[in-house]
């Protein structure tokens, strides 16, 4: 089942990536979906965070101080510095000595 | 001067694969942890081939989230290859299908990033097929060699490591340089809350409404400013 997952969101991605190139028609994007698209990743991306971050049981907000205090440390970095690299070492480090 | 093309796609992309190197080492290991084999964690970098939704895939999978969530969050990360794909279009218009094919497998958000300046700037002139090639196969080799290493490690990195901590980190580094304009901060804002308060649904549910939630927010403020 798995490769099957696999394999149909690799093809989902392929068609997204040709969509608009094919040559087979001429397709061109609605400029309407173009305002959300730009959405896109910071949005998906920030629930990946944030959920890794916070979670909720349903009646109470859990968090590890150190794991908190690592990625303020790496927001900082990623804003100064733009590099992953450099934001990765710096929110690692903070957490290996907290 | 298809020689020199490719070459200059392959030195333009060398820079990025500081990013790029970490994130595929990442993968690997995540990959092993989230109880993928190694096969199916080494394949899914050639199949899917487009870092973070992989991370995502892996760490659904682990969740035991239902195939359809994981096929539409995969699916609603990566649509953001539709834009790259048009903002191509008019640069690749004379490319036979073979071309087409190939440049699009390798299109991804650095190869991207590197080849629409190159087609801005030489497009007429040079032949900047070769220098989209250039790039982003030498993006699709760090990305296959990066994830086999971190396959290769996951299994000998101690778990105190917390190197699955890596992959918010390697999410934040993403995001904040994206954070420039009230939108996009309000739109990450919003799904980043409904992420918190929404883990406890069913079948991990909670990405596709956080992600949507914050689509729908950035639009509708980014609306607002226009109109104010």
């Amino acid at each position: 089942m798995i490769w099957f997952v696999m394999i149909l969101t690799g093809l989902i991605n392929f068609i997204f990536r040709i969509s608009m190139f094919s040559g087979i028609r001429n397709i061109h994007l609605p400029l309407s979906l173009n305002r959300y698209v730009v959405y896109v990743p910071t949005s998906v991306l920030s629930a990946i965070i944030a959920s890794s971050l916070i979670s909720f049981n349903g009646q109470e907000v859990l968090y590890e101080a150190e794991k908190l205090l690592a990625a303020s440390i790496a927001v900082i970095f990623a804003y100064l510095t733009k590099s992953v690299s450099a934001t990765l070492v710096a929110g690692l480090i903070t957490m290996w000595i907290m | 001067m298809k020689r020199k093309e490719f070459l200059l796609g392959v030195s333009a992309m060398l820079p990025l694969l500081l990013g790029v190197v970490p994130f595929g080492l990442v993968f690997g290991v995540l990959g092993i942890s989230s109880g993928l084999s190694e096969t199916q964690t080494i394949l899914m970098s050639s199949i899917i081939f487009a870092g973070a939704s992989q991370v995502v895939f892996a760490q659904l999978w682990a969740a035991g989230s239902a195939y359809i969530v994981i096929g539409s969050s995969v699916a609603l990360i990566n649509l953001r290859h539709v834009l790259y794909s048009a903002s191509v279009a008019q640069h690749l218009e004379k490319m036979n299908f073979k071309w087409r094919i190939i440049l699009a497998y390798l299109l991804t958000d650095e190869a991207f990033a590197v080849s629409i300046r190159r087609f801005t700037s030489h497009g007429t002139s040079r032949p900047v097929h070769f220098f989209m090639l250039g790039a982003g196969l030498t993006l699709w080799l760090t990305w296959q060699i990066s994830t086999i290493i971190g396959v290769i490690a996951g299994s000998t990195i101690p778990e105190n490591w917390e190197l699955a901590f890596a992959i918010p980190l390697t999410f934040i580094a993403i995001v904040v340089p994206l954070l420039r304009s009230s939108p996009t901060i309000v739109s990450a804002l919003t799904s980043g809350l409904i992420a918190i308060f929404g883990q406890s649904l069913p079948w991990n549910i909670w990405i596709i409404i956080a992600a949507l939630g914050g689509i729908l927010m950035g639009a509708f403020v980014e609306k607002w400013n226009h109109n104010k």
